[in-house]
């Protein structure tokens, strides 16, 4: 048995309470648009419902902890493409073991999912530090990026509580997911953003900036290959410094 | 004077100085206010040499009085020289600030005029910031040694973090290559800021007092610019460790910048490699209970460039191996070549369900490369050969040094 779903967190988490429910063990919970029917299996689709979303929820913080259910949010937000599987089978071994499941890593499915977890939670913080804002001619700043997991819910409340004083946007241009802040709250939208395509041309605060890079290396310690470990070149697009 | 080249002068002259860490302190933000400090520090981008970029790392000014023999500054030099108004330094910090460039401001100077004419102008910049401009965010100062301690406690109210760089590990060097510091100098602000710093945390417990130097106070030493022993600049951190309760000791490889016969020649490159082992004997004393005189002595005084020094402390206690996976206590887990205390913890938490085998060993990626002559797994030795130093030595030693040797400790902290 399959179970498709929407592929959002709660229509993941619904499916797993219809698992609990109809006493099935499905073989899998896919998304909509990656499962392609196959004849050895019987499908079946599940309706996203809210209700039962909030009773898996919540039987994750009580039956395991807060922490457990973290982990699971963010290696969802690794975007894995069988995550609803994954997710799936790491529920089952934590009604087992509790609060314990997370320390299991001799079990491959506990890894996975701590696995993918951990990934998402280095590229947020990596993007703490490397995202770029822009000052526009309206005021507002604007940070454009394209993070490998889908992390703007994840550092927006550093920023809201950092530059609480000035309007910002972050903008995931991969997933057009933007997150606004108006110097009061924080909200998300999927909507186009209209940003004027001179946007880089800020300011000489840029330019000092480069310079800034520049002059604080050490020519004699020169290691490119250190330095692309830590800010690998798929994130340079967005980053002021490395702009020529 | 342009602004872009006083930035220039003023970052192309703070370079060497390597601390550039922003942990420690949770300075928290206040409504309508900017900024604030992450306890776990964050790294903003990494420079072409691979160090984390994280602060702002300017000197006020490169106008020095003295003349230190090893430093571009010193007053014999014939270089661009240039300072900061406070106004200007406050506008690049809070602009980079805004922009998600730095966490904050790690200010040093030159010696203007005279230690206290400098520390005034600083502290002065900092009361900018953080008054006129409100800004939170982490701030890391540099105090002028010679400065009076009545500046020092007021740029202590007023920062995050605080250094007093010994530079040289001995007196006879300082004797030597800065003859115009003295001793005294150095240790006085550093023995004041740690009772400052203890005494307000104590208080702290009783009443809101105002905050001093939150992240602590830290220092740097130069290697390879004396002829100072890895022993000694071991024996100096770990004493500045246990009796000035210092958050962290920087080491900086000794780049040469000026000639002089008390000096290493202009042409020698600096010593990255011994400065990556004193940073992973530093890292052994703060994070894995190891003490300096574990590490090093007087038959054994300098580590071996081609064994890390935990290795090395291994491979001369071989009686203590191998340790068992499932049973050894988590100290000395830690002690195993190739187990990070990160992953002792999670050895112990994960036995605690299911023992482990050595497959599941090599699946939660333990560097058994190293780790396997140390080992056994229920009961298994998989090293393959007989462990004494000999047979053991060969493969351990590594046989080019590592490809990337950070300047910056953090960046190895899961690794043995
Ligand atoms: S006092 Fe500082 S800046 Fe001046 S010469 Fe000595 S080390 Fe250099």
């Amino acid at each position: 048995m399959i179970y498709v779903t929407d592929g959002t967190f709660e229509g993941i988490l619904t499916a797993v309470f219809e698992a609990y429910r109809n006493k099935e063990e499905p073989e899998g919970i896919m998304t909509g648009d990656w499962f392609q029917t196959s004849l050895d299996f019987n499908v079946r689709t599940i309706g996203t419902c809210q209700e039962k979303a909030d009773r898996v929820y919540k039987a994750i913080i009580e039956k395991m902890s807060q922490e457990v259910l973290e982990t699971i949010y963010k290696a969802w937000l690794s975007e894995y493409h069988d995550i609803g599987t994954a997710i799936y089978r790491y529920v089952r071994i934590g009604l087992k073991l509790g609060r314990n499941v997370i320390s299991f890593i001799q079990n491959p499915d506990v890894r996975l999912i701590n696995d993918l977890s951990m990934k998402v939670s280095k590229e947020a913080h990596l993007f703490t530090g490397i995202l770029r804002f822009n000052k526009l001619k309206n005021g507002i700043y604007y940070a454009r990026m394209e993070p490998d997991n889908n992390i703007v819910m994840l550092i927006a409340d550093h920023f809201a509580e950092r530059l609480s004083d000035q309007p910002w946007i972050i903008h995931d241009a991969k997933r057009n997911f933007s997150a606004l802040f108006d110097t009061r709250q924080v909200v998300y939208t999927t909507d186009d953003i209209m940003i004027p395509a001179d946007y880089k041309n800020d300011s000489e605060f840029e330019i000092l900036w480069k310079k800034y890079f520049k002059a604080i290396s050490i020519e004699s310690r020169k290691n490119p290959r250190l330095q692309r470990s830590f800010m690998p070149v798929r994130y340079w697009r967005n980053l002021t410094e490395m702009q020529r | 004077m342009r602004l872009l080249d006083k930035l220039q002068i003023l970052a192309d002259s703070a370079k060497y100085d390597v601390s550039c860490s922003s942990s420690g302190s949770n300075r928290a933000n206040k409504k309508g206010q900017l900024g604030n400090a992450a306890i776990a520090g964050i790294c903003h981008s990494w420079s072409d040499d691979g160090r984390c970029i994280s602060l702002l790392k300017v000197l006020f000014s490169n106008c020095c009085i003295y003349d230190c023999k090893y430093c571009v500054n010193r007053i014999s030099n014939d270089i661009r020289r240039a300072s900061f108004t406070p106004d200007e330094l406050c506008a690049l910090t809070i602009e980079f600030y805004r922009r998600n460039y730095i966490e904050g401001l790690f200010l040093s100077s030159a010696v203007i005029k005279s230690p206290d004419y400098t520390m005034e102008l600083m502290i002065e910049t900092l009361r900018k910031l953080r008054y006129e401009h409100k800004f939170n965010g982490y701030i890391h100062i540099k105090s002028i040694p010679g400065a009076d301690l009545s500046l020092v406690y007021q740029a202590g109210l007023l920062a995050d973090r605080m250094s007093v760089n010994i530079e040289l590990p001995s007196i006879q060097g300082l004797k030597l290559l800065a003859p115009q510091k003295d001793h005294q100098s150095i240790i006085r602000p550093m023995s004041y800021l740690k009772e400052q710093i203890q005494g307000s945390s104590e208080l702290t417990i009783y009443k809101k007092r105002q905050m001093f130097v939150p992240a602590g106070q830290t220092t740097q030493l130069i290697v390879g610019a004396t002829k100072d022993s890895d022993l000694t600049i071991l024996n100096l951190t770990q004493n500045l460790y246990d009796r000035y309760k210092l958050k962290r000791v920087y080491y900086s490889a000794y780049v040469p910048v000026n000639a002089d016969s008390n000096l290493p020649a202009i042409t020698t490159s600096p010593p990255l490699l011994r400065e990556h082992r004193i940073y992973q004997a530093d890292w052994l004393l703060r994070f894995y209970g190891f003490r300096a005189e574990e590490l090093l002595d007087e038959s054994h005084s300098n580590f071996d460039i081609r064994v890390d020094p935990k290795c090395d402390w291994a491979l001369r206690n071989l009686d203590k191996f191998p340790v068992e996976i499932n049973k050894a206590p988590p100290e000395m887990l830690m002690r195993v070549p190739g187990i990070g205390y990160k992953m002792a913890e999670k050895i112990v938490r994960a036995r605690r369900i299911a023992p482990l085998s050595y497959e599941d060993l090599k699946r939660m990626r333990v560097v058994l490369k190293r780790a396997r002559y140390f080992i056994t797994c229920q009961g298994k030795y998989y090293g393959g050969i007989d462990i004494d130093t000999e047979d053991l030595y060969p493969v351990l030693s590594e046989e080019k040094p590592p490809k990337g040797i950070p300047g910056q400790i953090f960046m190895f902290g899961s690794t043995g």
